[in-house]
């Protein structure tokens, strides 16, 4: 029996291996290319490691950063996902405090209908939605986290209502004893046992929301200059086939780079709020 | 400090809301009334509590006593009749500004909040001052003992802890009534005495009305200066732990209040010389003046009736003609006393025989399978209608 274990250990541990190698590689490459020269990157020499030849320093990072405004690009990200992920937070769990609570046909069918969001593609809504932000004037970084409320709602509906079942009744009915009005309930109780789940909702949402490219892409008005990281990255693919590989690779580079310090800081609140959320208390 | 009055207080909960029967769950046994409106949770409650007594509501899982808890405290509708709280009608009055406070079974403690804070949040909604709150959160914890827990969690304490913890946030905000849903359900047998005698303390101390919920007929009977008995939503009985020992208005209070529980043997209750008896397997038991005072005045007549005795006013040592006969089936020792499951007339009969009686010159062993002999005053009888199980003597 626990030679049988072991070996299954084992086999599981190479594949794995494999697979997280398989899934770092492409960012190595990333890595290894935004240091080299613009002419060192080539079909065939893409894979290569930089060498005294090829090695350009930081001259790619400075390129990327001061050619096509990056900085106003990283701006708008921050702006688009921070101001969507605080608002699909609070909407949400509100919004799946009320479902659990308050048990009746209409909190049911809201329920589904958040569920069922998640299965229709964003491909299937997105020209009339373009047309729709725009009559709405939700084509700036200022206004389109309404629409990515309504976009990342069904999963973090989802996930609130998993968890907010295992708090017990009792404890808001205590806090209304207390001298709690809803209100309070909410975010001097409710709100802080949430906490994990928030955690992880949010790092599930930001990284949605930083590397998300068609809706900003189809949404924001690029003639007033609004455009994220993602946009940005795409405009150094130059007319007649010129792509500035160099510059576009310390991009990605700096794109990525925000979102695993920001999974590093929380990993592991998500991996405690997906087990508190799974596990009746 | 607060009369409380309930007055035909009533709860119906509609057919839509009550939970549909899952696949092979079975059938759960609930004599609740059900009319149109939907089911009858709690029928007519009346009761008076006055200023800092000690309310107990006891009874079975499912008889509303919870509800009428909930009621009161404002976490459930009333859906018919009165709550005052001094006077002053509380039907439509939020939780919060009904000056109550509530200990709850699952002690509901702030987990994100450490011992102290879940003390002072309630008095904190209320915008006391700080040393105000301080002063009330100090005095209460070391009422509770509880001083050295302050900066912990509720994660970090047992459950008699938590509890007590309970009861301090409960206790801080000096409320009118303080309401208690099963506060000791979760603690062990000896924490849950030992609580119980802390309850009695703090009940001395504070000067709130107190109205505690309990399944536990012991717990109610020490801790009560009243006991209400409750079954399928109505009352049963009102009175001192005493009363409702001695004198059971019915078979259901006869039943549920004593442990080891009353015995009951089918009987006849005859009249003879104008005076009565009750006859049981040949055997008839002469009743005390007190009882045929009783029974003249509410007009018994001779009638089929269930006599209930309680197994330690059973005697083994008696008059040999006039003596019922059974089977030892099992005999439990308690320590000071053992308790006998005889089979006699057809019934499972328990006796409580004080193990100081069975030493000494006249020194008795009983053993599993043994014939007895019993016997029984007609001072400790307790007669009942056998249609409808009320006490012929109330």
């Amino acid at each position: 029996m626990e030679k049988k274990r072991t070996l299954k250990d084992s086999i599981l541990t190479v594949v794995l291996g494999i697979l997280s190698l398989a899934w770092i590689y492409p960012i190595f490459m990333i890595l290894f290319n935004s240091l080299k020269k613009e002419t060192s990157i080539s079909t065939g020499t893409a894979f290569q490691i930089p060498n005294s030849g090829s090695f350009a320093g930081l001259e790619n990072y400075i390129n990327a950063l001061t050619s096509k405004g990056f900085l106003s690009a990283f701006w708008y990200s921050l702006v688009i996902t921070i101001s969507s992920v605080v608002l699909i937070l609070i909407c949400c769990s509100m919004c799946a405090w009320f479902i659990t609570r308050v048990k009746s046909w209409y909190s049911k069918a809201l329920y589904y209908m958040f569920v069922f969001s998640m299965v229709v593609p964003f491909q299937m809504l997105m020209f009339t939605l373009s047309s729709t932000a725009d009559r709405l004037h939700l084509s700036s970084p200022y206004t389109i986290c309404i629409i990515y409320l309504g976009f990342g709602a069904g999963l973090a509906v989802f996930m609130f209502c998993g968890f907010m079942k295992s708090i017990p009744l009792e404890i808001e009915e205590a806090a209304m004893i207390d001298g709690c009005t809803p209100l309070q309930t909410f975010f001097r109780v409710v709100l802080p046992i949430l906490k994990p789940t928030l955690i992880s909702v949010g790092i599930l949402e930001t990284m949605w929301l930083w590397n998300d490219y068609l809706l900003p892409y189809l949404v924001l008005d690029r003639t007033k200059g609004y455009m994220t990281i993602p946009i940005l990255i795409q405009y150094f693919r130059g007319s007649f086939g010129k792509v500035e590989m160099g510059p576009m690779m310390a991009s990605i580079m700096m794109n990525i780079i925000p979102i695993i310090i920001v999974y590093l800081l929380c990993q592991k609140h998500i991996i405690k709020g997906v087990a508190a959320g799974a596990v009746k208390g | 400090m607060a009369n409380v009055s309930l007055q035909h207080i009533k709860k119906v909960y509609p057919n839509s809301e009550t939970k549909k029967k899952k696949k092979g769950e079975p059938e759960k046994k609930s004599n609740l009334q059900i009319t149109e409106e939907g089911v009858l949770a709690v029928q007519d409650f009346n009761l008076e509590i006055s200023d800092r007594e000690f309310i107990v509501l006891v009874g079975p899982s499912g008889c509303g006593k919870s509800t009428t808890l909930r009621m009161v405290a404002g976490l459930e509708d009333i859906s018919g009749g009165d709550l005052l709280i001094d006077g002053k009608r509380m039907n439509d009055v939020e939780p919060k500004d009904r000056d109550i406070a509530m200990v709850f079974q699952s002690y509901a403690l702030y987990p994100h909040m450490t011992v102290r804070e879940n003390m002072e949040f309630p008095l904190k909604l209320r915008k006391m001052p700080k040393d105000e709150i301080d002063r009330r959160v100090n005095q209460a914890a070391e009422t509770l003992g509880i001083t050295e827990y302050m900066d912990r969690k509720p994660k970090a304490l047992s459950g008699g802890q938590r509890q007590r913890v309970a009861i301090g946030r409960a206790i801080v905000r000096e409320p009118k009534v303080l309401l208690m849903d099963e506060p000791l359900s979760n603690l062990d047998a000896k924490l849950r005495n030992q609580m119980r005698a802390e309850i009695l303390k703090l009940r001395q101390r504070i000067n709130s009305t107190f109205i505690y919920v309990t399944h536990d007929q012991t717990e109610a009977m020490t801790l009560g200066d009243r006991i209400v008995i409750m079954k399928d939503g109505v009352i049963q009985q009102i009175g001192t732990p005493q009363e409702v020992f001695d004198h059971p208005a019915n078979l259901f209070v006869a039943g549920f209040i004593g442990v080891p529980q009353m015995n009951f043997f089918d009987a006849e209750l005859v009249k003879k010389d104008g005076k009565y008896a009750v006859e049981l397997g040949g055997v008839s038991v002469a009743i005390s003046d007190e009882k045929q005072a009783n029974l003249e005045k509410n007009g018994v007549q001779p009638q089929a009736i269930t006599l209930g005795v309680r197994p330690e006013h059973i005697a083994l040592l008696g008059d040999g003609a006039q003596m019922l006969h059974g089977t030892v089936d099992v005999s439990e020792m308690m320590g000071s006393a053992i308790h006998l499951h005889v089979t006699s007339q057809g019934k499972d009969v328990i006796i409580i025989v004080q193990t100081m009686d069975l030493r000494g010159p006249n020194q008795v062993s009983i053993t599993s399978g043994q014939d007895i002999a019993f016997t029984f005053g007609g001072n400790v009888v307790h007669l009942f209608d056998r249609e409808t199980g009320k006490n012929l003597e109330a």
